[in-house]
């Protein structure tokens, strides 16, 4: 396994397919930890995790608070719950305050595990219609992590990941196909 | 982002001017609490401590600042048919019925668990105590006023506890969202009628350092969402308070986001989403 083990993706609008792609592309076994923090409508409160799960081959799960999180599994923010990484490889949910009028707030995911992980981590910000994620993947630069923004070309909406290319200045500007071919580098 | 120098120095010196303690919170979203708090208030971490330790009053509203205060009516509709068709169902047969809100937060919960009892009429036979640290969000509980267009779903999970019965599809119960709540469009508002009041005994209380404040043990107790704020080792001192405070056969509602992950899941059944004291 290379230098990354942790994967953080955010989503909002026009995310979806993209993040079923990538969940579908990574084979069975596969070794990093990938964390899904994705904004979904407020009444979509329950279908999206078996959504996902069924395309992906790797198991893909809603995290309890303080349970532990291991390698070849994908976890996704509860609906209307915060989702942290805490020292000591652990979750923790919180309902405190939407961040950007999201709740779950890709940053503060993002910041947690950047924090926690530093530079064994990979921040993905996706297609999506406000500026959540962007500080939050900033954070994972910063802290020496890998930083990816989808291309703005192929994005549905492109608000999200322009703010988060321009405020983090990252140039690893990638399609989902290229996003997949990254991830897959990484066993 | 406070530093975790200024985290330290934040617990030490609250530590040292009140009873309150907040170390054994979780790490992250208690460094984003504090964050808001300097934020909100304009302040950095040197001016925070000065004005806590100078003024008892800025203190006590930190300390509600703190707290996060979310909640719902009839939260997770799920949860409360499973409250509804099992819990209640099951202790109907007893005597006195002792209910514990705690972290009771504005209330929705107790009214929510209200509602349920008088539709089982069962008001007549309970006990119920909520409690919460912060003495302000108990006096809205009590007044049980909410503001009405942002909490639409609250009429949607009403329905899906109160009118719908998922273990039997055949039976509907024709019982309006008005029968318990005053809606006003106009003030934007919804009012919990008269009779759900002055049942409930509230109380300030500090689940960190107080221990059962009630000279009884509980039938159920409800503490959801609250236990997310706290790290491993408060949550396992709790739940022993929990199951310490609990008669045999007890139910515990958590959130359905937490679980008991240490010792004292042992002492516990799991069912769905409560757990019932062995």
């Amino acid at each position: 396994m290379g230098k990354y083990k942790y994967v953080v993706i955010g989503g909002s609008a026009g995310s979806f397919q993209s993040v079923t792609r990538i969940l579908e592309a990574l084979p069975v076994g596969y070794p990093l930890t990938i964390f899904l923090t994705l904004h979904r409508l407020k009444h979509v409160r329950k279908g999206f995790v078996e959504a996902l799960a069924l395309k992906s081959k790797i198991k893909v799960e809603e995290p309890k608070d303080k349970s532990p999180f291991f390698q070849g599994k994908a976890y996704l923010a509860p609906a209307n719950y915060h989702l942290y990484i805490e020292p000591g490889n652990t979750f923790s949910l919180s309902t405190e305050e939407p961040v950007n009028h999201s709740r779950p707030s890709i940053d503060l995911t993002f910041e947690s595990a950047a924090y926690v992980l530093k530079e064994k981590l990979i921040g993905i910000v996706l297609s999506g219609a406000n500026r959540d994620g962007a500080a939050g993947l900033k954070e994972v630069k910063d802290n020496g992590g890998f930083a990816i923004v989808q291309s703005i070309e192929e994005s549905q909406v492109k608000t999200m990941p322009e703010t988060a290319l321009h405020l983090s200045g990252t140039t690893n500007e990638f399609t989902t196909d290229q996003i997949i071919e990254f991830l897959l580098k990484q066993i | 982002m406070p530093t975790v120098e200024d985290i330290y120095r934040f617990h030490n010196t609250i530590k040292e001017i009140s009873k309150y303690d907040f170390t054994e919170y979780s790490e992250k979203s208690f460094a984003r609490r504090i964050e808001k708090i300097l934020v909100d208030y304009r302040l950095n971490m040197d001016e925070l401590l000065d004005k806590i330790t100078e003024e008892k009053d800025f203190l006590e509203q930190i300390v509600k600042d703190i707290t996060v205060n979310t909640t719902e009516l009839f939260r997770d509709p799920k949860v409360w048919q499973a409250i509804k068709h099992r819990i209640l169902a099951k202790v109907k047969k007893q005597g006195t019925i002792n209910i514990w809100h705690a972290g009771c937060s504005t209330g929705q919960e107790v009214y929510s668990m209200l509602i349920l009892l008088t539709e089982l009429d069962l008001l007549d036979r309970v006990r119920i105590y909520a409690t919460d640290i912060n003495i302000d969000v108990i006096e809205k509980a009590k007044i049980g006023e909410y503001v009405y267009r942002f909490n639409i779903e609250y009429i949607e999970n009403f329905k899906q506890v109160i009118q719908v019965n998922p273990y039997n599809f055949e039976e509907y119960n024709n019982i309006p969202f008005s029968k318990y709540f005053e809606v006003n469009k106009v003030n934007d508002t919804m009012t919990v009628k008269p009779l759900l009041k002055n049942i409930v005994s509230y109380h300030k209380h500090d689940l960190v350092c107080e221990d059962n404040i009630f000279k009884t043990k509980f039938d159920i107790i409800l503490c959801r969402n609250v236990l997310i704020y706290f790290n491993t080792t408060l949550q396992n001192k709790l739940f022993k308070l929990f199951s310490d405070s609990l008669n045999r056969k007890g139910t515990l509602i958590l959130g359905i986001h937490e679980s008991i992950l240490g010792p004292i899941s042992s002492s516990f059944i799991k069912y769905g989403n409560y757990y019932i004291k062995k």
